[in-house]
């Protein structure tokens, strides 16, 4: 007679390991409900095939089994919350800077900008023009001269300040992503040899998991899981983070292999660094630029580098570099050097003196000298300015300072109200000058500036208007960059919330799913028990038979 | 079927909350300060507002040149205000001189009345406004009409001649802009304003006082002796007579057309301050449009706001005390 008594006995112990199995899988996945990134996982049980046929007719089964445990997840959607998330990364790095630029170009407020010290400084000129012998007049027009550079030199040193801060965010950066690399290399690792001793290595999946995810708030990437479980890393241009087991460390540097004596200068007069790949030894290195690479994708990093531009090893000005802020920052250097070469050169006046050599100017302070070259805006440099020698101050003459910029040291040239020349020569024979004190006709001519058209240029912008136009083309422009940040942040979020909700629904834990379970659960192991019950009561009228 | 996860279900609960709450923040904002785009990206006109505020500061600074140029017109028309009695109260006093009945020694009493006009006239001539010497043109910190001395008399008020300042920028015109387009000239040269008449006064005071001023017409080059009477008695009635000349000269040619200039000056001036203000007016409106919130619209949103960011701290606060553990 086949012995059905054990057969019933042997199920159920299968059924009681099976469920506390699934009762011990339950409470971890409801341990980790709060747990970012946690997969939940599934056990599959599988029906026992009966291998020694009691009856020759049919088969029992023989009972349950424990099969593979599986993490609920597709890697559709898991890319998808990488790549939100690294447009994420990006956006909110754009949002966060420009919002601190902008605020210098603000519309309203008691706040200093180009803008309203530009047209208190040829108000004040005006009325110098109407009353050139007050020093009152003269006075408030210093201090609108002032109040004009101080708020150049602020706008332009915030920008400059804030791309070198991008720059030495840098290589925290790439010191997070090299961790994050090499913590990958080395879950393939693991993952590679337990999958080859057929060993589930799903911490380790999920912990990987998570570094991708971290890795791809940092930059765009492409992922590529092999037949052997590893999963491979590489760059936009195919150049490998992750091979395998190996990892390749990104390096930041400030002397690339690439690149000639002299680097172009940032808007500071820094130089940027380049991320690169060192082929060669560290005494003698080979870089390979990755810079432009990465700048191309999405992520914090691309963000930062895009923000911050990419200058081209060859470049020789720093306003040749891409990036919004040196395209903000070109602009105020264009209205710089525009005060420095056009302004100063019309309060010289015209040629007192055309016999002579060089620009004799016939403008005249209140004493009834000649202003300097760089008389009215004049910048902190220790050479020679006017490297011509020819009274007239040029781009020539900047270009020759060899400075990579003028905002940051342009200085108001006026200290003493005396000084300001209003006048301009009175006296119709050539060489000689009388500079009455009551004319304002040089000043005049200073005021009427303002609503003259010119042509502003910097390194490759260029833009002819007024400088009221200037100023509104700079605010049109800030605002704007400022504006589609904004909404790639909201885009950017919108995506990821979509994504990870997308992503949760499918693998987060959910606990009204799990206490279901766990009743279900609960009723399967009570219902096995109670079985081994009833057998044991079979067994026990069996033996009263004895 | 939709599942829903724990993470999910928070998440979005405080999604909602935050956005409301986000909402609030700016229209809330919006209704404190009247403002709705008062950084760059608030709006996609911030280039725009840009130009009308630069063009807003434009027109104060023009309507302060403006209110300045005003009251320095204002000045020098009262200055000619003056001017107006002084003549005919020098006129009277001529009329009265060349009337033959007087003798000389008569004469000579109303010349002191005579010099003591002339010194007011050079003294308007000489006026300042805010410390500066509103008829020197350009050299404006010199006193334009300066004083130096007849051959005759040695002393006395007929001894001293007022010359009108030969030096340069004396004759200068300042313009002004009150515009964009517009300049003002703000200043008279002083000359031409009172010389003629400084010249009537002292030849009237020196010829009642006994001197003749040569050359008999013209500008007076300083010489002139006193009168042999009765012989010169004449020659001093033709003086004095000829000095009306000159007095109705000066109020006709140099007087009454510089006061009509004023006048238009400061008709100009208030025509281009109303059109400023029209501008300014204009440039606020469009401004407001743009950069100012619609008040009406703003309070609407913000209690729209408050009133999703109440339902979702309400809902909140609901959905996150269910659980099934309370069914099982």
């Amino acid at each position: 007679m086949p012995n059905y008594t054990s057969k019933i006995l042997g199920n159920s112990v299968s059924a009681l390991t099976a469920q506390q199995a699934l009762i011990a899988n339950t409470s971890n996945n409801i341990a980790n409900v709060n747990t970012p990134g946690y997969t939940r996982r599934e056990i599959a049980l599988l029906n026992r095939v009966d291998a020694t046929s009691i009856h020759s007719n049919f088969t029992f089964g023989s009972g349950v089994e424990v099969g593979t445990i599986r993490r609920i997840t597709s890697s559709f959607l898991e890319s998808a919350v990488r790549d939100a998330a690294s447009r994420q990364g990006m956006a909110n790095i754009a949002n966060d800077y420009l919002g601190r630029i902008e605020s210098m170009f603000s519309l309203t407020g008691p706040q200093q900008t180009i803008g309203s010290t530009l047209n208190d400084f040829f108000s004040a000129v005006n009325t110098v023009a109407v009353n050139p012998s007050s020093i009152d007049d003269r006075l408030v027009l210093l201090q609108r001269g002032e109040d004009l550079v101080n708020a150049i030199q602020t706008t332009y040193n915030t920008i400059a300040r804030t791309q070198t801060e991008l720059d030495y965010q840098v290589p925290q950066e790439i010191a997070q992503i090299n961790e994050y690399t090499k913590q990958i290399a080395s879950l393939n690792d693991l993952i590679q040899r337990r999958k080859g001793s057929n060993i589930p290595a799903i911490d380790e999946e999920d912990q990987r998991n998570a570094l991708l995810a971290k890795l791809a708030e940092k930059i765009t990437y492409s992922s590529y899981e092999m037949e052997n479980g590893m999963m491979n890393v590489s760059l936009a241009n195919g150049f490998p983070l992750v091979a395998g087991t190996t990892s390749r460390s990104l390096d930041y540097t400030y002397t690339p292999s690439f690149g000639g004596a002299t680097l172009p200068p940032s808007l500071e007069g820094r130089t940027l660094g380049y991320i690169v790949y060192n082929f060669g030894s560290e005494g003698s290195p080979s870089h390979l630029d990755l810079t432009k690479t990465i700048k191309g994708g999405m992520g914090s990093l691309g963000g930062i580098l895009q923000l911050r531009g990419y200058a081209d090893a060859t470049n020789t000005s720093a306003f040749e570099a891409d990036g919004e802020l040196v395209a903000i920052a070109t602009r105020i250097e264009a209205l710089t050097r525009s005060l420095l070469t056009e302004v100063n050169e019309a309060y010289l006046g015209p040629d007192e003196d055309t016999a002579t050599a060089g620009l004799q100017s016939s403008a005249g302070d209140l004493a009834g000298n000649p202003p300097d070259v760089f008389g009215l805006f004049d910048f902190d440099y220790s050479g020679v300015k006017d490297s011509d020698g020819d009274g007239v101050p040029s781009a020539a003459d900047l270009l020759a300072s060899g400075m990579s910029h003028f905002s940051s040291y342009l200085r108001f040239a006026v200290t003493d109200p005396q000084r300001f020349a209003a006048a301009r020569d009175n006296d119709t024979t050539e060489g000689a000058v009388a500079f009455p004190s009551g004319d304002g006709q040089n000043a005049a001519a200073i005021g009427a500036l303002k609503q003259e058209v010119r042509t502003f240029t910097s390194a490759g912008f260029s833009l002819t208007g007024t400088f009221d136009e200037l100023y509104s083309s700079t605010v049109n422009f800030v605002g704007a960059t400022k504006s589609k940040a904004e909404t790639d942040v909201a885009v950017a979020k919108a995506a990821q919330v979509s994504a990870q909700s997308k992503r949760d629904e499918l693998s987060a834990v959910s606990l009204d799913e799990e206490f279901a379970n766990l009743i279900k659960y609960q009723k399967a192991f009570q219902a096995s028990a109670r079985i081994i019950k009833t057998a044991s009561e079979i067994l026990d009228q069996l033996v009263a038979l004895i | 079927m939709t599942r829903i996860s724990e993470t999910q279900f928070t998440r979005s609960l405080i999604e909602h909350t935050a956005n409301n709450k986000a909402r609030v923040d700016k229209y809330s904002e919006q209704v404190a300060t009247g403002i709705k785009a008062a950084l760059p990206s608030d709006s996609t006109d911030a280039g725009v507002i840009a130009r009308y505020k630069q063009q807003l500061d434009r027109i104060d600074g023009y309507m302060t040149t403006i209110s300045r140029v005003k009251s320095y017109v204002q000045f020098q028309d009262d200055a000619l205000n003056q001017m107006d009695e002084l003549i005919l109260r020098a006129k009277e006093i001529a009329s009265q001189g060349a009337n033959e009945s007087l003798t000389p020694s008569a004469r000579a009493f109303l010349a002191e009345e005579v010099f003591q006009i002339r010194d007011q006239v050079v003294g308007l001539g000489n006026s300042s406004y805010q410390g500066r010497f509103v008829y020197g043109g350009a050299d404006d910190d010199d006193a334009p009409f300066d004083a130096t001395v007849y051959d005759e008399p040695a002393t006395g008020p007929a001894s001293v001649k007022y010359e009108f300042d030969a030096e340069l920028g004396t004759s200068q015109l300042r313009p002004v802009h009150i515009t964009d387009d517009i300049t003002v000239n703000i200043n008279t040269p002083g000359a031409d304003v009172f010389g003629t008449t400084i010249e009537a006064l002292e030849r009237l005071g020196r010829s009642l006082g006994g001197y003749a001023t040569e050359p008999a017409s013209g500008a007076p080059d300083g010489s002139g002796a006193a009168y042999t009477f009765p012989t010169d008695y004449t020659k001093q009635t033709a003086d004095i007579k000829y000095t009306i000349d000159l007095l109705n000269r000066a109020r006709d040619e140099d007087i009454l057309p510089e006061r009509t200039m004023l006048g238009g000056k400061m008709r100009r001036l208030e025509t281009a301050e109303a059109l400023l203000n029209l501008s300014k007016t204009s440039a606020q409106e469009v401004l407001s449009k743009i950069q100012n919130a619609d008040e009406t619209e703003s309070v609407a949103n913000l209690t729209q706001a408050q009133t999703a960011l109440q339902a979702s701290y309400s809902v909140t606060a609901k959905a996150l005390r269910l659980t099934i553990m309370d069914y099982i």
